[in-house]
Formats: C-alpha cells, sequence, structure tokens
C-alpha cells in the first residue's frame, strides 16, 4: 500500500468517527428543539474540539520524540505538561486576569510553564555532554513531580471549590459548550502545524542524530528553540482549555509511525489526522461509559496510555 | 583550500584540541593519527560546527568557518560520524535522499541533478543493490558504506570521516578504503580521515597529522611517518618493521615483547 492510499484510509476513517462522534448518545432524546440545541451548541463543537486539542497533543509528542529520537520522549513524560498545569493554575489562583496578543491569562500562564519546564530538563540534559535517554526521561519524572507538589500547594492553598475545580481540570476534561473554546484554540495549533510542516525536512534530519543533521546543513540549535516555542505555545493552550490530557502525544505518532513510516512529510498529516479521530473517540468514550454521567477523557487516554509506555519500554530494553 | 591555525576547543573545562595549526591544498588526504582521546573526533567535530571552538580559526576557501551558515557550509564538507550503533530508522534511499537538504529551501521540489547525486553515490560505494532495504537490516560494512554514500550524495569539495574503517572486517576495510581512494584520487575530494591503521596513514601521496593530548605532535607526509621513535612517542609501544614482500612498502607491527 502506498503512503498515499494509507493516508486516504486514515482520512475516511477519522471523518467517519467525527461524523458519528456527535450522535452518540442522543437517540434518546425524544424532543426535537433540544435535540437540535444539544448537537449544534454542544455536541458539534466538542467534537471538533476534541479533534484539534487531540491532533496538537499528538503532533507536539510527535516533535519530541523526533527530536530527543525516542518513542518515550513526549511533552508529558518530560514534565512539559505538568509545567503547563501549575502555570495555569497558579493564574487561576492569583486571579491574574491579563492578556497579550489575544491569548487570556491563563493560556499565557500555562505557556510560560511548558516553556520553564523545557529549558529545565533540556538544561539539565545538557550539562553532561553524553547525556542518555534515561537521564532525559528521569530528569522529566522529577520535574514532573516538583511541579505536581506545586499544584498541589497551589491546591491546598485555594478554598474548597477552587480547589475542587482544579482537580477536576487536571484529571484533563473536553466538557466544553459553544464555539469558544475551539475558537480560541484553533489558530495557535493551526500556526504550530504550519511551523512543522515547514520543517518537517528538518525532523527527519534529527531523527537521525544532531551530529548528522548538524552535517547536513541544519542550524539544529535554531529548529530546536523554534520547535520549543512552538510545542511550548501549543501544549499550553491545551493544558490550558482542557486540562492535561496524558498519553495521545505517545500513542499517536508512535503507532502513525508504524503504519506510515518516519518520514515527516507523510508522518504530519497521518499524526494530525489521526490525533484528532482518536481523541474523539476517546471523548465519545468517556461520555458512555458511566452515561448520563461522564468521565474526564484525561483518565481514558491515560488508561490505554499506562500499558502502551510499558509496552514501548520492554520494547525499546529488549532490542537494545 | 583548508586553513586551520591554532584552534582551541574545550567543553566543560577539559582541554579537547590546544593550538592546532595546519594547511591543506585541494585534493589532498590528510589521516589523522594518534592514541585514543587525542582529539581527533573533536577535530572534525569542531571542523564541522557540531562543537564550537574557543579561538583560533578554521577556514575554507580563505572564509572564516563562522562566516558560513550551516546549510552553506555543508554545501562544502561532508561528514561520515563515527558508527554509533544507533539504528537509523530510514530506507537506504531515502537516507540518501535526506542528504540533499543543503541544497534545497523549505519549498524547493526534488530535482533531476538531486536524482543524479544520489545515483552516483549509490554507484561509487557500491551500494545500489540495497537502495529499498531499511538502515536497520544492513550489516556493519554495508552500513558504512551507506554513511559515505549518504556523505557524498551531498556533493561536496571537502570530506571528513571519522574512523570509517573501525568494526570492519579485512575485506570491508580494503574496500571502504578503496572507495575513498578513488573518491581523492578521481573525483578531487579533499579527504581528512581519523584512523588507527598506521600503515593505511603511513603511504605516499597521504599527509599525516598526529595528535596526542589534545595537541598536533608531528605532520609531514606519508611515506615518512613510519619510524620507530615516533611511533613510539606517539603510542608509548614499541613497533617492529617489515617490508611487504610485494609492493615493497614498510610495515609497522606493534611488537607486544
Amino acid at each position: 500500500m502506498t503512503a498515499t492510499t494509507k493516508l486516504s484510509l486514515l482520512s475516511l476513517l477519522s471523518l467517519a468517527v467525527m461524523l458519528m462522534a456527535p450522535f452518540a448518545g442522543l437517540g434518546d432524546i425524544a424532543d426535537e428543539l433540544v435535540r437540535q440545541q444539544i448537537l449544534y451548541e454542544i455536541r458539534l463543537p466538542r467534537t471538533l474540539f476534541a479533534f484539534v486539542a487531540g491532533a496538537g497533543l499528538a503532533l507536539c509528542g510527535m516533535v519530541f520524540q523526533a527530536m530527543f529520537h525516542n518513542p518515550l520522549a513526549t511533552p508529558f513524560t518530560l514534565g512539559v505538561a505538568s509545567g503547563a498545569s501549575f502555570g495555569a493554575a497558579l493564574t487561576v489562583f492569583l486571579g491574574l486576569n491579563v492578556s497579550l496578543l489575544g491569548f487570556d491569562a491563563i493560556t499565557l500562564g500555562a505557556f510560560t510553564g511548558a516553556l520553564a519546564a523545557i529549558s529545565f530538563v533540556y538544561g539539565i540534559s545538557r550539562l553532561h555532554y553524553s547525556f542518555s535517554i534515561e537521564t532525559l526521561l528521569l530528569t522529566g519524572v522529577a520535574t514532573s513531580f516538583f511541579f505536581s507538589s506545586l499544584i498541589l500547594f497551589t491546591q491546598y492553598l485555594s478554598d474548597i471549590n477552587d480547589s475542587f475545580r482544579i482537580l477536576r481540570w487536571l484529571m484533563g476534561g473536553l466538557s466544553i459548550s459553544g464555539y469558544q473554546s475551539l475558537l480560541q484554540l484553533l489558530p495557535i495549533v493551526a500556526f504550530s502545524v504550519g511551523i512543522m510542516i515547514w520543517l518537517s525536512r528538518e525532523l527527519n534530519l534529527l531523527m537521525a542524530g544532531d551530529d548528522i543533521a548538524i552535517s547536513r546543513g541544519v542550524a539544529v540549535k535554531r529548529v530546536r528553540y523554534l520547535l520549543f516555542f512552538t510545542t511550548s505555545l501549543c501544549v499550553g493552550a491545551i493544558v490550558a482549555l482542557c486540562g492535561p490530557i496524558g498519553f495521545v502525544g505517545m500513542m499517536v505518532p508512535h503507532i502513525c509511525r508504524l503504519i506510515i513510516g518516519t518520514d515527516h512529510r507523510w508522518l504530519i498529516p497521518a499524526t494530525l489526522i489521526f490525533g484528532g479521530g482518536f481523541l474523539i473517540l476517546c471523548d465519545t468514550l468517556a461520555r458512555l461509559v458511566i452515561a448520563p454521567a461522564e468521565l474526564p477523557v484525561g483518565i481514558i487516554t491515560t488508561l490505554l496510555g499506562g500499558p502502551f509506555f510499558l509496552w514501548l519500554l520492554v520494547r525499546s530494553r529488549r532490542s537494545a | 583550500m583548508i586553513e586551520v591555525r591554532a584552534l582551541h576547543v574545550t567543553l566543560q573545562e577539559k582541554t579537547l584540541l590546544s593550538d592546532i595549526s595546519f594547511r591543506l591544498n585541494a585534493g589532498d588526504y590528510l589521516v589523522v593519527v594518534g592514541p585514543n582521546g587525542a582529539g581527533k573526533s573533536s577535530l572534525l567535530k569542531a571542523m564541522m560546527g557540531i562543537i564550537d571552538k574557543d579561538s583560533g580559526e578554521i577556514l575554507f576557501h580563505d572564509q572564516a568557518l563562522s562566516d558560513y551558515s550551516q546549510r552553506e557550509l555543508a554545501r562544502l564538507v561532508s561528514y561520515v560520524p563515527q558508527s554509533s550503533g544507533r539504528e537509523l530508522p530510514f530506507a537506504v534511499e531515502d537516507f540518501l535522499k535526506m542528504s540533499r537538504y543543503a541544497h534545497h529551501s523549505a519549498l524547493s521540489e526534488w530535482q533531476p541533478d538531486d536524482q543524479a547525486a544520489v545515483e552516483d553515490a549509490l554507484r561509487i560505494t557500491n551500494t545500489a543493490q540495497f537502495r529499498q532495504r531499511q538502515m536497520t537490516t544492513l550489516s556493519g560494512g554495508e552500513s558504512q558504506r551507506v554513511m559515505i554514500a549518504a556523505a557524498l550524495a551531498q556533493q561536496t569539495p571537502v570530506m571528513l570521516l571519522d574512523e570509517p574503517t573501525s568494526y570492519l572486517d579485512p575485506h570491508h576495510q580494503v574496500e571502504v578504503h578503496r572507495v575513498i581512494a578513488r573518491l581523492n584520487e578521481q573525483l578531487g575530494i579533499t579527504v581528512i580521515e581519523v584512523s588507527h591503521d598506521i600503515n593505511h596513514a603511513g603511504q605516499k601521496g597521504r599527509q599525516v597529522l598526529a595528535l596526542a593530548d589534545a595537541q598536533a605532535v608531528w605532520q609531514g607526509p606519508g611515506e615518512i611517518f613510519l619510524e620507530q621513535e615516533r611511533l613510539q612517542r606517539l603510542y608509548q609501544q614499541e613497533f617492529v618493521f617489515v617490508t611487504h614482500p610485494r609492493s615493497g612498502r614498510t610495515i609497522a607491527l606493534a611488537d607486544p615483547l
């Protein structure tokens, strides 16, 4: 099968999920008007929002995996999402209300937290010339713990209502209504996708290792900083709006690589489409499992992602 | 065409290269020798812009390395790294195509001369028969030839090779050296090769730069390199010398006694 065929099949599959998801669990509502309203004001924006968020998370994971040459390295495992979560939680706690270039305070807080986390983890990894991927992952784990305890600290100081809201938000959810969140997220994800497509040749060469990438003519430092900035912005915006939804960025790009190969000119569209469809599917599951109540989608993705992480770990150990 | 002046490189307070100077003309073949940890690989990495220098000058065509963008430099110099053992997730031909990066902008299309460069590289290194194979399935010798082919597809007048024959059996060592010699003699590519093979270095037509403890301890033409006192000081090892029965060349052997 050619890459074009595979990509078309993935698109069809994803489109089918996208078309069916809004109607799932809608059958038992008799009133046509209520039904219409739920469909257009809640389900449709939520489905589209899930697609955009899922695509963004998957693509950021793909970029990290390429930059660090390891499927276990993602914005979540390296503590970037925790940094973003803390940034967002702190903004809520302090009641900051600034906005810059159209971004609200929580997004800016999450972006700053994400950037701080990645600078820290990357800085540590550069302390030793011959750092291993294990060192990097452990630094990520330590960073996650550090930010998690800071979040707990913020929660502890908050009143019971804020504290509960932070907790729910930390579980990762897509319960939005209306189109405002979608319109907020879409330009950021679109910008990130644009940057990634523009850098797809560089991403291919980064997979071969920094030395080879540099000798082929890639200005590795500049490309890496640009990608850190872009992924921090993207992860920050998603975390600010949905909370940390784990493991999408690990599972989706890895599966896509197995399906379509490592060439980013194909991998980027495949990851975008699959990531979007995958989060819609998880969100639909989250809505239906304990209906009429619903689960935060982060619980579903993490339940799937944990075993996947272990599988990757065992597999990479065996081949090493 | 290449000039290195008083090059000094440190990394985390460790001196990797100290006061290294040499000049090469177009078409020269320089073999960099010396004991492990002498700074041979660092020299190549500094010349490729992979590690930064602290002081001194590296000039290509009388223009400082720092005045080239990484992309411009990659049209002038290519690099075959020491075998890292890391598995590269590409098919051979795709990996070679990626070498054309420096000849492209983000939007430019694949051109016939790009394909020609890839085909030439496959032909010269005798790797065309496994162009479709995944890099992960190649043997050590095949993979080393593909790494050279990929650097060759970059079509640069200068090539840096870091121990291209280590980990290879005698047959593949000879084959890889034959490929490099062909690049140098027939295509006029200026070659700088790091090697532990002193007999390969000590040949007519080669320049030798001997490094020890980050410093240049000797440089000169290959045919006078193989000399007892020099080798003993360089490697802290006794050598015996024999004459090759067929070529008549002097061969140095490390003497275990």
